[in-house]
């Protein structure tokens, strides 16, 4: 046992300095979320509350609840059919090529990138001429077109490395090409399901421009927007807007905590946000 | 053989997912170029044709200005900002900290949340008379330091730009961590055998190495400089006045509050073209990369 070199108590400090202006923002938005209007008013908003309540808590939830549940349902649906869409595209681009597969592979890749802006004013028309507008079904059909391509590519490059002379083997096994996926390839692919599976279910969940310009009124409202919503009123005080981010919150939290391991790989993988 | 048999049945699985990106991503790109050349304004689409008015007329708009301005900001202090910072978290990170994983976790916490919800608790930490910073600067006898963080319109982009850096840190740290890691030990002790030492060791050896991670993290960051939204819509809406206007945004703006849609095509056409200025030579040179 040495006694920690001079360097190593900097570092230390400096590490200890940068989790305190992590969490102090997530810190109070709790502190406040459990305190009374005037506890918010009246006491420092790192301080924990005199008396904590958790009627912020109950009103955040009575707002929240039906937007959530919206949330839950679109994100569900939209999530299990970009990663299976994914995963077949993938297999394609990867194991069965063809001539322009690379252009094709560009041409998906380039859709991860596109600022959604661009195809806002024809969404919004499409959606609305298909009569999904303000409705789950059309936050589905969204979300699943627009994830196909991180999917193809995360799919893509974890169907790259499986090795060739097992597909080969499948092959004079007399296996045909979606045998192959799904004795072989499929069976594989679980790492990546989980990664695709849980980076999707985080952006998607995590959205809101889709939401705000698809959804008015109550039946397709997602949690992101509600809780926008919820900063824009005047009688929504400070502890029921935290609440409410902590409401729409949680579920990311705990995937972040529970499945971390996965949500990096897909943040590695090139994965983009926003 | 089975091999037609086989191909139609790929045709069929693909055909959904290219036609869906087809017409979401490409069909509906034409289609907004194809508005922004009309005059559509108000509700009822028109595509009477006026070739580059609107383009024309942004150059004459004060506020397509104070946007693309804010644009470049972002570019020119939140892309080196998260940059720099997220660095110096894997520099402190790589040197054999105790419960790394711990610090890992906490550090990229802020970038797994929706942006509504880090908007939502940077409106609180902003709020002037009641808001974390001006209170704590308050209690510890800095008073003077008080400020309408978001409110002021001469500083409430750089409070944005504070705060996405304070989003983003996390996940330059987690990829340039990933660089420093794939270094191989060998090359490290072979440095250390020649004398190189601490800051020394980083700056000959290891920083040199993260050229990839670099650029992957640069073009993400540089992407989303571009096309950052959520985040100050919800803080401050472009407010105060104008002062924190970007292009996503005044596009949302003139879109869908005023209804002027070939305008805010226009806005949305040229936002489109800087950023695959960005990112096709990115895609090209890495699908080169990985060819090599």
């Amino acid at each position: 046992m040495t006694f920690p070199k001079p360097e190593r108590i900097t570092l230390y400090i400096l590490l200890a300095f940068f989790i305190f202006t992590s969490v102090l923002p997530l810190w109070t938005c709790i502190m406040t979320s459990i305190k009374t209007a005037q506890d918010v008013i009246y006491t420092m908003p790192l301080e924990p509350p005199s008396s904590p309540t958790l009627d912020p808590m109950m009103q955040a939830f009575d707002i929240m609840k039906r937007p959530l549940l919206n949330s839950f349902a679109f994100t569900i649906f939209a999530t299990i059919l970009s990663c299976t869409l994914g995963s077949t595209n993938g297999y394609i681009l990867a194991k069965i090529r063809f001539r322009g597969s690379e252009v094709v592979f560009l041409l998906l890749a380039i859709g991860i990138f596109i600022p959604y802006q661009t195809v806002l004013i024809p969404l919004v028309m499409t959606i609305s001429k298909l009569g999904l507008y303000n409705t789950i079904q059309g936050l589905i059909l969204t979300h699943t077109a627009y994830g196909i391509p991180i999917c193809t590519l995360l799919f893509r490059s974890y169907y790259e490395d499986i090795p060739e002379s097992l597909m080969r083997a499948a092959k004079t096994d007399g296996a045909g090409t979606w045998t192959t996926f799904r004795r072989i390839v499929l069976p594989l692919s679980s790492p990546m399901f989980a990664v695709a599976g849980v980076f999707q279910f985080t952006s998607i969940w995590n959205d809101f421009l889709f939401g705000l310009v698809l959804a008015r009124g109550t039946d397709a409202l997602p949690a992101s927007v509600a809780l926008a919503n919820l900063k824009g009123t005047t009688t929504a005080f400070w502890n029921v807007q935290m609440a409410g981010a902590w409401w729409y919150a949680l579920p990311v939290v705990i995937i972040y905590l529970i499945l971390g391991k996965y949500l990096i790989q897909g943040y590695m993988a090139g994965a983009i946000k926003g | 053989m089975n091999l037609e048999k086989d191909d139609m049945y790929t045709l069929l699985v693909f055909l959904p997912s290219l036609m869906l990106v087809g017409y979401f991503v490409y069909a509906s790109i034409g289609w907004n170029v194809i508005v922004s050349l009309s005059d559509w304004k108000g509700l009822s689409p028109s595509y009477n044709i006026v070739g580059l008015a609107q383009y024309v007329s942004l150059t004459h708009d004060p506020v397509f200005w104070i946007s693309l301005q804010n644009n470049l900001l972002l570019i020119a202090l939140f892309v080196p900002g998260s940059l720099l910072l997220g660095l110096f978290l894997a520099i402190l990170l790589s040197a054999r900290v105790r419960a790394e994983s711990t610090f890992r976790t906490i550090y990229l916490l802020p970038f797994a949340l929706s942006f509504v919800i880090t908007a939502s608790l940077w409106a609180w930490m902003y709020n002037p008379s009641i808001g974390v910073i001006n209170t704590l600067f308050a209690a510890i006898g800095l008073g003077f330091l008080r400020s309408g963080w978001s409110t002021n319109s001469s500083i409430a982009i750089y409070s944005i730009i504070l705060a996405l850096i304070w989003q983003f840190s996390g996940y330059t740290m987690l990829v340039f961590l990933a660089g420093i890691r794939s270094i191989p030990e060998s090359q490290i002790m072979a440095a250390r055998v020649d004398g190189a030492s601490g800051l020394g060791l980083y700056r000959r050896i290891i920083i040199p190495q993260l050229k990839f991670p670099a650029m992957a993290a640069f073009v993400v960051l540089m992407v989303f400089a571009l096309k950052a939204f959520d985040f100050i819509f919800i803080l401050t809406d472009g407010g105060p006045g104008y002062s924190t206007y970007v292009l996503p945004l005044m596009m949302y703006r003139e879109t869908f509050s005023m209804t002027h849609f070939a305008y805010g095509a226009a806005v949305a056409t040229l936002l489109f073209a800087v950023v695959m200025v960005v990112v096709v030579p990115y895609l090209y040179l890495s699908s080169r990369r990985t060819k090599a």
